[in-house]
């Protein structure tokens, strides 16, 4: 697949940084099991092994050429290593079968993981690390940490969390804390690889939960992780919510992440005039209905409508997919993705101006 | 002297508008007391609790947990009124068989769309979660079911539910069944692409639309 950039996403980075011209728009397809695909292996070798993991994480930006390379199979690999069970198909998506916990009581016996040791972790560790040093000079390397609010419903269930809200509002803190804990050991072990974390806090999301609970029970332990972050590695990392975010905007703002990244359920338009100048925006093409069922076209005019509604955003615009693409997501629309930000180039008014269909 | 039939009614409906358990348990009692009719106050009551409910959840006003604590106080009233319902088989609206599709293990989803029917006096029988598709149109043949309701939170099973409905038309009874869906990655416009019958995107819409979908089948109408 021949490239048609004209800068290395590092190179890129530094330009927007530094207010000088650039080639295109950064462009990021949240890519995770379709590593697999681009690879030629099981998407369960991705989790067993770090080197694998490693190999179709860096094919799959060579393939690409995104601006964000992140080492991701799911988000089980905490809970994982918290004592949830974890069913792994031999080439689909894992999935959570039981959590690791299921009453109060248990909480006292349950403690955060040891990232260098425990579960699937330390494979997840080597393959960052291992890709941080193939890619690092050329492209930013993240690696997906949950928020402590997802860790924690993922710990106990969804239900449960949701009910110990309500019924049970110290001991639903108390998880949350060691959940926190957890998550910050394994940013702390992230950026020791080099690499950086990046947060996903799917069920924080006012899809989910109200944003009442958001500001009670996810965003202080986002804070902090946040916090702990930018003191670690002198950067603060970007968010991602899925779902409905917009009545939780501002709290996701307050976390102190750099850039907010947000579904296809969310509006561009309306997140960019009220937080657009605070943060850099990422979103927000339709991972399902158009990237992994539409064609290439489809995926075009998608992408088109996101530049056109935040590409000028002042704190920064990045074109993504609105979630996690799926794993048989067809390698063509991912190319369409990319050329559409390719298309439209730099300036990105005068070059959307040129395209009339 | 018992209470007006209608004030204990509206009693119920507000204790699971206001999540409380406990008094939903505790009206229901009254009902029973006062010898009024327990599917009407299941219906008026419980029902209509969880409807209104369900409102607020399409206005943005509850979420998830508010649903699930507005289903547990729902329980609570229908754990006491269940053994006093006069069984009149007119009132059953019809039959689902309800599950996740394969691969999928997250059933909130499934599971509010299920406390929806049984409020609305469907009979209901819950597969659970990560079914196979051929468990799903052979357990509708063996309930001789009317709606078959599959549900899925990730973008990587949605193909399952397509499944379902060509093993029920390589089987020659597509027509014997409506077949709905829904989750969080599942639109109408993916419900028609793979030739269900209905979408809804909530538990309350879910409700609506297997009332509907029931009164088609049973009068015949396909479009």
């Amino acid at each position: 697949m021949p490239t048609h950039d004209l800068m290395t996403p590092r190179e890129r980075l530094a330009a927007i940084k530094a207010g000088r011209p650039y080639d295109r728009l950064r462009c990021v397809p949240s890519i995770s099991n379709t590593t697999a695909r681009v690879l030629g292996c099981k998407v369960s070798e991705l989790r067993r092994d770090g080197e694998t993991l490693a190999r179709a994480t860096i094919a799959t930006y060579r393939r690409f050429r995104y601006d964000t390379v992140r080492v991701f199979t799911d988000l089980y690999v905490q809970p994982e290593a918290m004592g949830a069970k974890v069913r792994v198909p031999l080439d689909e998506t894992a999935h959570l079968d039981a959590p690791a916990i299921n009453t109060v009581a248990e909480i006292a016996a349950l403690t955060p993981h040891n990232p260098h040791t425990d579960g699937p972790l330390p494979a997840l560790l080597q393959a960052t690390r291992l890709v941080y040093e193939a890619l690092n000079d050329e492209v930013p390397v993240t690696c997906a940490v949950e928020g402590p609010f997802t860790l924690a419903a993922l710990l106990v269930g969804a239900e449960t969390i949701s009910r110990w809200m309500f019924k049970e509002p110290a001991a639903a803190h108390r998880l949350l804390e060691i959940a926190y804990r957890a998550c910050s050991r394994l940013a702390a072990a992230i950026i020791a690889t080099g690499a950086a974390p990046s947060l996903t806090d799917a069920m924080s999301s006012s899809t989910v939960i109200s944003p009442k609970h958001f500001r009670e029970f996810a965003l202080p332990y986002l804070k902090r992780l946040v916090g702990d972050i930018r003191e670690r590695s002198g950067a603060a990392p970007g968010l991602h919510i899925c779902g409905k975010t917009a009545p939780i905007w501002e709290g996701m703002v307050e976390t102190g992440a750099s850039c907010l990244s947000i579904d296809n359920l969310a509006d561009l338009r309306a997140a960019k005039k009220l937080v657009g100048d605070r943060v850099c925006l990422m979103g927000n093409i339709p991972p399902s209905e158009v990237l992994l069922r539409g064609a290439p076209a489809d995926v075009r005019r998608a992408a088109l409508k996101c530049i056109r509604e935040a590409g000028d955003n002042p704190g920064g615009f990045i074109l993504a997919s609105g979630c996690s693409l799926p794993t048989e997501t067809p390698f063509a629309n991912i190319d369409a993705m990319m050329d559409a930000a390719r298309e439209v180039g730099y300036p990105v008014a005068e070059g959307l101006a040129k395209i009339t269909n | 002297m018992p209470r007006e039939k209608s004030a204990v009614y509206r009693d119920l409906s507000d204790a699971v508008l206001n999540l409380e358990e406990e008094k939903a348990a505790a009206t229901a009692q009254e009902v029973v007391a006062a010898g009024y009719d327990a599917y009407e106050a299941i219906d008026q009551g419980l029902a209509d609790g969880m409807a209104r409910a369900g409102k607020l959840f399409e206005e943005d006003e509850y979420f998830v947990p508010e649903l699930l604590i507005a289903a547990d106080a729902m329980y609570a009233g229908l754990g006491v009124l269940r053994p006093h319902i006069k069984i009149d088989q007119s009132r059953a609206p019809g039959r689902v068989v309800i599950g996740v599709i394969e691969g999928d293990t997250h059933d909130i989803g499934k599971n509010l769309v299920k406390i929806i029917l049984e409020a609305k006096g469907f009979e209901t029988r819950d597969l659970g979660r990560d079914i196979p598709p051929a468990a799903f149109a052979q357990a509708a043949r063996e309930f001789n079911a009317e709606i078959i309701a599959i549900s899925t939170l990730m973008t990587t099973t949605m193909a399952g539910m397509e499944k379902v409905i060509s093993l029920l038309k390589d089987g020659g009874d597509r027509d014997k069944f409506r077949v709905m869906v829904g989750g969080a990655p599942i639109s109408a416009t993916f419900a028609e692409k793979i030739g269900a019958d209905g979408y809804a995107a909530n538990a309350v819409e879910a409700g609506e639309l297997a009332v509907r979908l029931v009164s088609e089948l049973r009068g015949g109408i396909r479009d």
